[in-house]
């Protein structure tokens, strides 16, 4: 299953996916430790929504002003533009988005959804209320789990429900991971109404980082918040004769879950010190846990 | 520097010569070393004093006595500083000196350290992988070119350095029929890098293209083509290397 080396000499435009799934494996490795669930015709599909959506995230960090941001996301609107009157261009997550567009039903406004919610968060890195941020995380994680449940062609209520709140809990365990980081950058991830409950100074976060009086506690509560979305995610399951388990067929999807529940539980084991480096590096026990997340049903 | 050497001792011998000559002036700085080096001063009283409650805080004191008023033989007082120095030049000649020896230990330090000289030709210092030198454009691993002529590049340039003609192909792509960047006029912003959707135009690390004419640095599409196919493991390494997903 984990045959992975990939030919480099074929990347590029000629095959569109093969470039997506390098592409993935290089800046989102969880993910594409998830893909291998997937059925195989529908991987390539896979790779180019999680190639697509990587490629946004990273806008951020690739450009100095929101001006050129806003440049490269106008021509993701372009593109999605082209791509559903069947001219993409030529660039190949573009080309690979389109080929799964051929294949399954893509609407078209989830991509626009993701593009219009990485070009606002170019102007408000920050979120003020966890409202906020959770309906950012709506627009990006949960819109992109909405998408891999129309490439399985899965759109029952419920279902997307549960994704949606495993969408919340994604960002906000990504952005707690990447806490470090952009606390070097300047940014203060959690939002402002809980850093100020627990009287963290962000300034002092941003110069002293875990010594800080208050972070633990927000970060606890931060922290809280995601582990109540993957429950009452989980919770959908135990509805309408599901008995806690998910659909075989939707189990890719939602496959997503298990770094999100992983990374949670070793946060709390180090005292919710997001500052720790040990939460920096993989789990090395992740693929065993994806696959019996997969054979078990759950996440 | 050199004039300023003599006469430090020349400043220095009126101060000693000063305290040798009145013992006046001796006594209570010896008597403030006893006080302050015996344990219990603050509780013995002098055995002199009349009042056995008065310690002897005077000869405590920091403040040289003055010295006795001079006259000369029609009565007017004489300054018996005259003659001498001012108390400027004394206090600059005595910083002068410590400066010296000073300046002179650092040296010292420095003759018994490794040199910070770099060989620069043969040995560079260290470059950030955002570092922006000369430009390169890439290519796909399979040999394709990135750039799709979006000209977004064009557009954003500041310093108005990009010029580009495009072309449609028979299989409906665009690409580039000319792609030159004036580097006398590019002021090494970075935007055109930063706008590129497709990683296509980059700065490498290469800072070092000096050349004879101008007109060599006016680049085309073949010599950033080439600068890419160059440093391309190196460029590639660098993208990737400071970057976190969200």
């Amino acid at each position: 299953m984990l045959s992975t080396e990939v030919d480099k000499s074929t990347l590029g435009l000629a095959d569109p996916a093969a470039f997506c799934k390098d592409f993935v494996r290089k800046h989102d490795y969880v993910s594409y430790l998830v893909s291998h669930f997937y059925p195989k015709h529908l991987q390539n599909g896979y790779f180019a929504i999680k190639a697509f959506s990587v490629e946004l995230a990273t806008v951020q960090d690739h450009v100095s002003n929101t001006m050129i941001g806003k440049l490269r996301m106008q021509f993701w609107r372009d593109a999605v533009k082209g791509i559903s009157d069947g001219k993409p261009p030529r660039h190949p997550i573009a080309l690979a988005l389109y080929e799964a567009s051929q294949r399954s039903h893509l609407p078209a406004y989830h991509l626009k959804r993701v593009i219009d919610a990485r070009d606002a968060e170019l102007y408000t890195p920050t979120h003020l209320t966890v409202d906020s941020l959770t309906s950012h995380a709506e627009s990006t994680s949960s819109t992109v789990l909405y998408l891999l449940l129309s490439l399985l062609s899965d759109s029952s209520t419920a279902i997307s429900h549960a994704a949606s709140h495993l969408g919340a809990a994604q960002t906000f365990s990504t952005l707690l991971r990447g806490l470090p980081f952009h606390a070097k950058n300047g940014r203060m991830v959690i939002p402002a109404e809980i850093t100020a409950k627990h009287g963290v100074n962000q300034e002092e976060v941003f110069r002293q980082g875990p010594a800080v009086q208050g972070i633990e506690d927000a970060v606890f509560e931060f922290a809280t918040i995601a582990n109540d979305h993957m429950i009452t995610a989980r919770d959908m399951f135990k509805e309408e004769g599901m008995e806690g388990k998910v659909p075989a067929r939707v189990m890719p999807v939602f496959l997503s879950g298990v770094p999100v529940a992983n990374y949670l539980e070793r946060l709390e084991k180090v005292n919710f010190n997001a500052f720790e480096p040990k939460l920096q590096l993989r789990d090395w026990k992740l693929a065993w846990l994806i696959w019996r997340g997969f054979h078990k049903r759950q996440f | 520097m050199s004039f300023a050497r003599p006469r430090v001792f020349v400043g220095i011998q009126p101060h000693f010569a000063a305290l040798s000559r009145s013992s006046a002036l001796r006594t209570p700085v010896v008597a403030r070393r006893l006080l302050s080096g015996s344990s219990c001063s603050h509780a013995e009283h002098s055995p002199n004093s009349h009042d056995p409650l008065v310690s002897g805080l005077s000869a405590r004191s920091h403040h040289r006595a003055d010295p006795p008023i001079e006259y000369d033989s029609k009565g007017n007082e004489v300054n018996p500083y005259s003659a001498g120095p001012s108390a400027l030049d004394k206090a600059v000649h005595l910083f002068f000196f410590t400066e010296i020896i000073r300046g002179m230990w650092i040296v010292m330090e420095n003759f018994f350290r490794p040199p910070y000289t770099i060989m620069y030709p043969f040995e560079k210092g260290p470059l950030s992988p955002r570092f922006r030198g000369e430009h390169a454009l890439r290519r796909y691993p399979s040999g394709e070119e990135r750039c799709i002529a979006c000209k977004l590049c064009e557009a954003i340039c500041p310093a108005q350095a990009i010029t580009i003609e495009s072309e449609a192909r028979l299989d409906g792509s665009r690409k580039t029929t000319k792609y030159d960047i004036d580097m006398t006029k590019c002021i090494y912003c970075g935007f055109c890098q930063e706008a590129c959707p497709v990683d296509a135009i980059v700065e490498t690390q290469n800072q070092e293209f000096s050349v004879e004419t101008r007109e060599e640095l006016l680049y085309n599409k073949e010599k950033l083509l080439a600068n890419g196919d160059k440093a391309e493991a190196e460029i590639a390494a660098n993208l990737h290397s400071d970057h976190v997903y969200r």
